[in-house]
């Protein structure tokens, strides 16, 4: 018998060469390698697949349901579903993720020592070091959340917590994870052994609970409300963290549902809260939330968009990585597909997603119901990329939530003009705002929308210099907030099916 | 045309208020009440289902022709009351699992099953098992449709059909489940009678669950 027999796995294209016993799950072999499984290896969302150039892996009813006779003939398989049975060449669907870390320039009050600002992301994380006395970044750090692999969206997460010992796993895991993220970051400063002064940590409800260690179940159903949202105070060493000093460590407070602290921080950063006109903030990410208001009233909610505009559940739906593509246009009825990284076109990313609807739209290959022209099951973009009729299907559902969700929370303010929308998180920077409004996710002049970047992590470091120890504008500003539970608004499913369908020209609109 | 026809199409386009004059003109040209559902009714919902299928249809599409169906059944029920001849195709208790309030799929599921015959009680949103139970019992039916969209709340189906066991209910209904999480693995791990993707396998399920229970 030859136990513990081990095998090669080589990825493309990274071509990094890795050893794996027989039998190991291939969900753990890749995830080391920032693979990720959308819906949490249970065989259902088809995010993992891979496709095995050399060796083979085993097909299981899973697959066979989920996976069309071609693609298991050309390799393809979902990795969540396979073992190590031989030495393989697998080639990844997915690649590394681009993670939009903030750069911005912001006001400070100075104070002395070192900060770590943390957005604590479903998908990603985000660490940076500051020079509390000068404000300047030194080091920043990010990784993809490693409880990912027990599911892609909040509720797969809360369903692993609210399973036996789950929650202290998924506890245990995200405070190990950050932990090294900063020694990596004292590391790549050359700042090893210094104190740091202060931690500050945002992220959405259940990142907030699962990195505190509060019970999660709460959260798991109606009416989705936790009794402890407030500010998180912990220490460093009760983290399991040595860091000289023990430093204090807070986690800042929640809104209400689902929306946590990295919209109370995109608050801060994009100064929302002091504002005379009425103003918005957007993150187009699954949980999609949303805050409409100005320095007398503000509004917040969290529509359940789903990860299409993040390329998942789209045919061929992928990152904004090399071969995806960013951008469609057209001129004079012909197509232009720019490419990420000049490579052969290998799939679409979220931005691309958008442009190609909003083009097909204007050429009318796909009409204002979504139906592509002619009754085709696809339209090529350019080959073998193409955008298939269930792609825009899932791209309606995805809008129409934003797009409802907006304009809920715009009624109840009063139907206000909005002088500015803010489009927070690494989509709001690729998104063509032209196109955002051609398909009526965004209907608003392009001239009023604004990319914002990482507000999260931008409020996160606000944060550290607020030095009142009350955390004073934060708790002030939060007292300020109100959340809307879109799930009990009796108009909801009624707009929601209104914003289903495209509009019919935006210059109608105007 | 006939005027059957004409029905039909109107449905199908969503027309609510023609499908009503029309329903009105048949009746005033004799046609019996019970007429309309085999010869346009249904014909006009399996099309619907069809095009949905097909992905020329979606929800909007969907939702106004199942208006238009309505528009006119609630000219034709009350003259169905006390015609031995119509018997429902079965009774469907339906709802929104516990602690999940998401409905349109399930509202979907329910009108085309009226629209196919059906007798349908809708219990809304956020069902707790009991209330399944009782609606079970008062209503003699012989179908139970769960739906649950969030991964947390689809553990409550498998809670909803221990009550029914529970209550001795268990062999009296079928039990079909569904909405996007759902599998046909997790039906059969709950011990469901079956599971439908999409609202038109939920009218084909019914169909012939319905036939035998
Ligand atoms: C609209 C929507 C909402 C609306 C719901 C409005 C309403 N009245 O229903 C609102 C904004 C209120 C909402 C809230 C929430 N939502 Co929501 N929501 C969606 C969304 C965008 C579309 C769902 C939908 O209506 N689809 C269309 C219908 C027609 O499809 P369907 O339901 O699947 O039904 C079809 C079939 O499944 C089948 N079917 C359905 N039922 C049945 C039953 C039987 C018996 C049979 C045979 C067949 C069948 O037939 C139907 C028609 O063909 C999805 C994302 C997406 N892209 O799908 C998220 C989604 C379902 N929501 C999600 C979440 C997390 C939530 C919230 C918890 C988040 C929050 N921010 O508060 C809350 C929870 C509310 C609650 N208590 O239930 C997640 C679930 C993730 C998970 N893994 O569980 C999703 C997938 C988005 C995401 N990835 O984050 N949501
Ligand atoms: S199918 Fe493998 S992670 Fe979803």
């Amino acid at each position: 018998m030859t136990e513990n027999k081990t095998y090669r796995i080589t990825l493309r294209p990274t071509h990094a060469e890795l050893r794996a016993a027989a039998g190991t799950p291939l969900r753990d072999v890749l995830f080391e390698q920032g693979v990720e499984f959308p819906c949490g290896g249970q065989g259902r969302c088809r995010g993992c697949r891979v496709r095995v150039m050399e060796g083979t892996a085993g097909i299981n009813p899973a697959q066979r349901e989920r996976l069309s006779s071609e693609e298991i003939e050309a390799g393809w398989r979902l990795a969540c579903q396979c073992t190590v049975e031989s030495d393989l060449v697998i080639e990844l669907l997915q690649w590394d993720a681009a993670i939009l870390v903030d750069d911005t320039v912001f006001a400070f009050q100075p104070r002395s020592g070192l900060g770590v600002a943390v957005d604590l992301g479903t998908t990603t994380l985000v660490a940076q070091l500051l020079d509390l006395s000068t404000g300047r970044v030194l080091a920043v750090r990010t990784a993809l959340n490693g409880q990912a692999r027990f599911g892609a969206d909040v509720m797969s997460r809360i369903q692993f917590g609210v399973a036996d010992g789950g929650q202290r796993q998924l506890t245990e895991m995200i405070r190990r994870q950050i932990g090294g993220l900063i020694e990596q970051l004292l590391f790549a400063a050359s700042l090893t052994c210094a104190e740091i002064a202060d931690i500050v940590l945002v992220g959405n409800t259940v990142m907030h609970h699962l990195f505190c260690g509060f019970d999660v179940a709460p959260l798991s159903h109606y009416p989705f409300e936790s009794e402890r949202t407030g500010l998180a105070r912990l220490g460093a060493r009760e983290l399991g963290w040595k860091f000289a000093g023990d430093p204090p460590v807070r986690f800042l407070p929640c809104l209400g549902g689902f929306v946590g602290s990295d919209v109370l921080a995109g608050i801060m950063a994009t100064k929302l809260a002091e504002s005379q006109n009425v103003q918005g903030l957007v993150d187009l990410g699954t949980n999609g939330e949303i805050v409409i208001g100005n320095r007398e009233r503000m509004l917040c909610a969290s529509t359940a968009a789903g990860p299409a505009f993040e390329g998942a559940r789209i045919s061929m739906g992928m990152r904004a990585a090399t071969g995806a593509i960013s951008e469609v246009t057209a001129e004079e009825g012909k197509l232009h597909c720019h490419v990420v990284g000049n490579a052969a076109p290998r799939g679409l990313c979220g931005s691309g997603l958008v442009d190609a609807v909003a083009t097909g739209l204007e050429l009318e290959v796909i009409q204002p119901s979504g139906r592509l022209a002619g009754g085709d099951a696809q339209w090529m973009l350019a080959p073998p990329v193409a955008l298939t009729q269930s792609d825009v299907r899932e791209l309606q559902l995805a809008k129409a939530a934003i797009a409802a969700g907006l304009r809920i929370l715009l009624e109840r303010w009063g139907n206000p003009e909005l002088h500015r929308l803010y489009l927070a998180g690494a989509f709001g920077n690729y998104i063509n705002r032209a196109s955002a409004r051609r398909i009526g996710l965004i209907d608003f002049p392009s001239e009023k929308v604004e990319a914002a970047g990482n507000t999260a992590l931008l409020g996160a470091k606000l944060a550290l210099f607020s030095l009142d120890g009350e955390d004073g504008s934060f708790q002030e500003v939060r007292r300020r907030i109100e959340h809307v539970s879109l799930n009990e608004d009796a108009r909801f499913q009624d707009v929601f099916v209104e914003e289903l369908t495209f509009p019919q020209s935006v210059h109608a609109r105007d | 045309m006939t005027v059957f026809d004409e029905l039909q199409q109107a449905i199908i386009n969503g027309q609510a208020a023609l499908a009503k004059e029309l329903t009105k003109k048949g009746l005033d040209s004799g046609k019996k009440p019970r007429d309309f559902f085999p010869n346009a009714i249904i014909p006009a919902m399996d099309e619907v289902g069809r095009r949905m299928r097909e992905c020329e249809f979606f929800i909007p599409e969907v939702l106004i022709a199942a208006r238009a169906s309505r528009a006119a059944t609630d000219l034709l029920r009350p003259l169905l009351v006390g015609d031995e001849a119509v018997q429902a195709a079965g009774v469907v208790v339906c709802g929104t699992v516990k602690g999940d309030l998401h409905d349109i799929g399930k509202n979907i599921v329910a009108m085309m099953l009226e629209s196919a015959g059906f007798r349908i009680v809708d219990l809304g949103v956020d069902v707790a098992p009991e209330k399944i139970v009782q609606a079970v019992k008062d209503e003699n039916a012989n179908v139970v449709a769960l739906s649950a969209l969030l991964t947390t709340t689809m553990v409550n189906m498998k809670g909803s059909i221990e009550a029914l066991k529970a209550a001795g209910l268990r062999d009296k209904v079928k039990i079909l489940v569904g909405g996007a999480p759902v599998t046909d693995a997790w039906a059969n791990s709950i011990g469901a009678d079956g599971y439908g993707k999409d609202a038109p396998a939920a009218v084909e399920l019914a169909r012939r669950l319905a036939a035998t229970a």
